[in-house]
């Protein structure tokens, strides 16, 4: 059967998948440690986007893709989908969250204080070349606060409320299990709000960035201010069969709430949140969802736009599904083209007439 | 009564990959897509373990339908052995002990990626297609709520009219594959990027037919025996593919869907696209007895 | 606020139109948005074979009028009927998405002032033409090409540019494609919404002689707002004016002009002479 052999078929690919894995070699869970270990905020940002809360798991997808940030999500998406939906965590409150960074800048100074937290924003970024040449970086040693900031802020948008500044709070009594669950539901539009934020959680960050600056830049309604960030560990707390509620364990969140202008009396409130510590990518998503309410239908930061097209694996997979075959659809259009031009040549006049002046 | 024996061993995945819960969303949706013929369905699209875009859609669907006794045939632009075909054939046998087949013949379950076989379908056979963009509005409408509404409307205007102007401004269709047409008279639906050849195989088929994309989360469907009738002039019939006088170089048989082959002298050569069928008529031309089925076109000429 | 409640005395009609019944009737139309009141209790009749001219200043409700009587919006009130062969008379407001876009597709031919509202600028003047009778349900291209033709002629729109893009043509030439387009199924209602403002003098002459032409030879019924008094002198038989989205006073156009009752009429009549 030599019309067979010609072609690779399943052993090709099978030796193609080993080269790339021997590349990449053993993956032992010392290496998972290491990753999850030294790379905290890639993790956070493949647990976002997977939305799949579990810091060995992501480390253990990134070893076995070797850091291919779309396939990791993926492998972590498909386990995912897998498991069953065992029970409905209790809403996070912001006044109960283990909050670490939290700030402002629509005031100097806000209720609970400005808490500035672990962060680059104020380094010079500067390559540590040092390390290549052999001597190690040891961070010098955090000094202690003569007092330890208060492991619990209020919500700034709760004092925005108290002063008329921002719209009451709707009180949604909606029973857990009829929350509406993207990863269960397909997104129609136009798209709850559950829908969108939680699109916008596990959003592909580069895309959610880039749209979100889209919006930020002028191609948007509304220019962001950010009025609260926050990084912060939050309990999960579930609910035991005998009623009892319990915290199952410790996730770190982010979110950030964005503000614009005035809008009925009110200051409009875009907000985002996520698995994992993702500053640039929740003020960004909370920048799209404060511009959706305005946004042209088409324009980018239209939610059927940005949701769309900022969802990680369906992105990626139809990227990278141009490199199959398409001989049959090729094949479809030459065919066409080519009676075409057949018919083109044969009645040259006519077809002169038939074009229209450019 | 213990725990234990309520439930079941553990196991990494359910049978056949997709939980319960995945499962029983589809079955309904893949129901009230036969209910609506043509009418595109929403549904959740779960993550495989597969890229978008490389047939997650037809695969929900074949494990959804898939059972121990099932024989799934796969194939990619015609071919069983295609790199893509065989891993997700691989991936269904493996996840539900189901038996694989390249014969057409022999299937219960074929996913095909942009063909339709060319040995003619059985009433107890299930043609699962994979569908990158099932919207065939996309190109006049991108946004999907309008279209959504314009299907609701038998809004299919505009449509009609990028047909008009492809024959005014080139004297032909153009379109090349996933040629629009109207389901049971009432859905216009992309037939998948199937190239022309194979829409006609659809029109009052014996078996059902599912077309599914896995990244846009939308299925449809064409029930057996349901018309399907791509969008033409009354006065400028439908055309398929110029293929009927070609002769593939391999198996000698002439009459049906081919790929061409460049060569080295400036002059293409052909091979059936239908790998298998192809197979078929070597085997038996090297004196095997080979089942060969009735095929939709005979001497090139469409015959159902 | 007061409100002007001052002459509107019953439309008269011209002679022959005395016998007649009326085409298009509406009656007792509001509509809001927001807190602006487009719409007042707007009554309109018009009858079969006649140019009612629709007056007022931008904001005067007139082209939502208009965009109500093609269907596009629905008031918060009101009662609209057209009396059309082979249809059961009803509230056309009531009717569906579906019934709305085929009773329009059949039934009433609109030009509006943007030609980007009522044209696909990159297909081809032919098609725009064409989609119309497509939606419509003819399916042979040879009758599409025939029909698109004999429309945009009686346009009076040079057919050797038939299949040019709308975007490669004139102001004028837009609006004649429009037109055609309008026209193309011999509609019983032909809305123009300032379909020659913006356009040159000479070419808005040109435009409105088409206009007029049609009118004569096919006894289209039009409806026909402009905020350009001396259009509505040329084309129209009888006169609406609008103001604040009130009916202030209608008539036969040459008593409205020479003999304006109410005083906002009279002060746009005076400001135009």
């Amino acid at each position: 059967m030599a019309y067979v052999a010609t072609r690779g078929g399943e052993k090709a690919i099978e030796q193609a998948e080993r080269l790339f894995r021997e590349e990449l070699g053993t993956i032992d869970m010392a290496r998972v440690a290491a990753i999850r270990q030294s790379m905290p905020y890639l993790i956070d940002r493949v647990m976002g986007e997977a939305s799949l809360y579990d810091e060995d798991m992501a480390a253990l997808a990134l070893a076995q893709t070797g850091g291919e940030l779309s396939e990791a999500v993926l492998v972590l998406r498909a386990w995912r989908t897998t498991q069953p939906r065992l029970a409905v965590a209790a809403p996070l409150l912001q006044e109960d969250l283990l909050t670490q960074r939290r700030i402002s800048a629509a005031f100097k100074d806000i209720p609970g204080g400005q808490i500035l937290g672990p962060t680059l924003d104020y380094s010079h970024r500067v390559l540590a070349t040092d390390v290549l040449e052999g001597k190690p970086f040891a961070p010098p040693a955090v000094e202690p606060a003569a007092q330890p900031a208060p492991a619990h802020q209020p919500s700034l948008a709760d004092w925005q409320r108290q002063q008329g500044l921002v719209a009451p709070a709707k009180q949604s009594h909606v029973a857990p299990d009829d929350i509406p669950d993207l990863t269960r539901e397909p997104l129609l539009f136009p798209a709850s709000r559950a829908h969108r934020l939680q699109s916008l959680a596990r959003a592909e960050t580069g895309g959610v960035l880039a749209l979100g600056y889209a919006a930020m830049r002028g191609y948007g309604n509304a220019h962001p201010t950010v009025n609260e960030l926050r990084l912060a560990e939050a309990e999960v707390v579930v609910r035991h069969p005998s009623g009892t509620p319990f915290s199952a364990g410790r996730v770190r969140v982010c979110q950030a709430e964005v503000t614009s202008k005035e809008k009925g009396g009110y200051l409009e409130l875009g907000f985002a949140a996520s698995f994992g510590w993702n500053e640039v990518k929740v003020i960004a998503a909370a920048t799209l969802d404060l511009n959706s309410a305005e946004a042209p239908v088409g324009s980018p930061v239209h939610e059927e736009f940005y949701l769309y097209h900022t969802e990680s694996v369906e992105a990626s997979g139809f990227c990278i599904h141009f490199k199959l075959p398409h001989y049959v659809t090729f094949q479809s259009v030459l065919d066409a083209m080519r009676d075409a031009k057949a018919k083109a040549a044969a009645t040259p006049v006519e077809a002169e007439q038939m074009e229209p002046a450019e | 009564m213990s725990l234990s024996s309520l439930t079941k061993p553990w196991a990494a995945t359910s049978y056949g990959f997709l939980d319960a819960s995945a499962k029983r969303e589809l079955r309904r949706k893949m129901l009230k897509a036969i209910a609506v013929p043509g009418c595109q369905m929403p549904y959740a699209s779960r993550e495989v373990p597969m890229a978008r875009g490389w047939g997650t859609g037809g695969l929900q669907v074949t494990l959804t339908l898939v059972n121990p006794a099932s024989t799934v045939k796969v194939i990619d632009q015609g071919a069983d052995d295609g790199v893509n075909a065989a891993s997700i054939r691989r991936f269904i046998s493996r996840v539900s002990g189901a038996s694989e087949t390249w014969d057409t013949l022999g299937a219960s379950i074929i996913q095909s990626r942009h063909r339709v076989p060319e040995e003619t379908l059985r009433e107890d056979q299930i043609l699962v297609l994979q569908v990158p963009n099932p919207e065939p509005l996309r190109g006049v409408e991108p946004n999907m709520s309008i279209a959504r509404q314009m299907h609701a409307d038998a809004d299919y205007g505009r449509l009609w009219l990028t047909l008009y102007e492809q024959l005014v401004r080139k004297g032909r269709i153009m379109q090349g594959a996933a040629y629009p047409s109207l389901v049971n008279g009432r859905h216009v639906m992309t037939p998948s990027p199937i190239p022309r050849w194979d829409v006609p195989k659809l029109n009052m088929a014996k078996h059902l037919t599912f077309l599914s994309a896995g990244r846009e989360k939308r299925l449809h469907a064409v029930p057996p025996y349901t018309k399907v009738e791509p969008l033409v002039f009354s006065d400028r019939p439908y055309r398929v593919e110029d293929h009927q006088q070609l002769v593939c170089r391999r198996s000698g048989i002439a009459g049906y869907f081919m790929n061409e082959i460049p060569q080295d002298d400036g002059s293409s050569s052909f091979e059936v696209s239908d790998s298998n069928l192809g197979i078929k008529a070597i085997r038996r031309a090297e004196g095997e007895t080979v089942d060969i089925g009735q095929t939709w076109y005979r001497g090139g000429e469409f015959s159902a | 606020m007061s409100i002007d409640m001052s002459v509107s005395p019953a439309p008269l009609l011209p002679p022959q139109l005395m016998q007649t019944e009326a085409l298009l009737t509406m009656r007792g139309l509001s509509r809001s948005y927001g807190a602006v009141r487009a719409l007042r209790n707007v009554d309109v009749t018009v009858y079969p074979g006649e140019v009612m001219g629709v007056v007022g200043e931008s904001g005067s409700g007139k082209s939502t009028l208009l965009r109500m009587m093609n269907l596009e919006d629905t008031p918060d009130r009101g009662d609209y009927r057209l009396r059309l062969p082979d249809r059961d008379d009803c509230n056309l407001f009531d009717l569906g998405r579906y019934q709305r876009r085929m009773l329009c597709a059949h039934h009433i031919g609109i030009v509006y002032q943007n030609p980007h509202l009522g044209l696909l600028m990159r297909h081809s003047s032919s098609g725009n033409v064409a989609e119309r009778l497509l939606i419509a349900g003819e399916r042979s291209f040879d009758v599409l090409r025939s029909k698109a033709r004999d429309a945009l002629d009686a346009s009076e729109f040079p057919l050797a540019r038939m299949d040019a893009r709308p975007a490669e043509l004139s102001g004028g030439m837009q609006q004649r494609v429009q037109l055609a387009k309008a026209i193309a199924l011999e509609p019983a209602l032909l809305l123009l919404d300032e379909p020659t403002t913006g356009l040159d003098v000479s070419v808005q002459a040109l435009v409105l002689d088409t206009l007029k032409r049609l009118q004569r030879d096919r006894h289209i019924t039009m409806v026909l707002v402009s905020h350009d008094l001396g259009v509505i002198r040329t084309m129209a038989d009888r006169v609406l004016v609008m103001r604040h989205g009130e009916v202030v006073e209608q008539g036969l156009a040459d008593q409205v002009f020479q003999d304006p009752q109410h005083p906002y009429t009279q002060q746009l009549v005076h400001a135009k002479l």
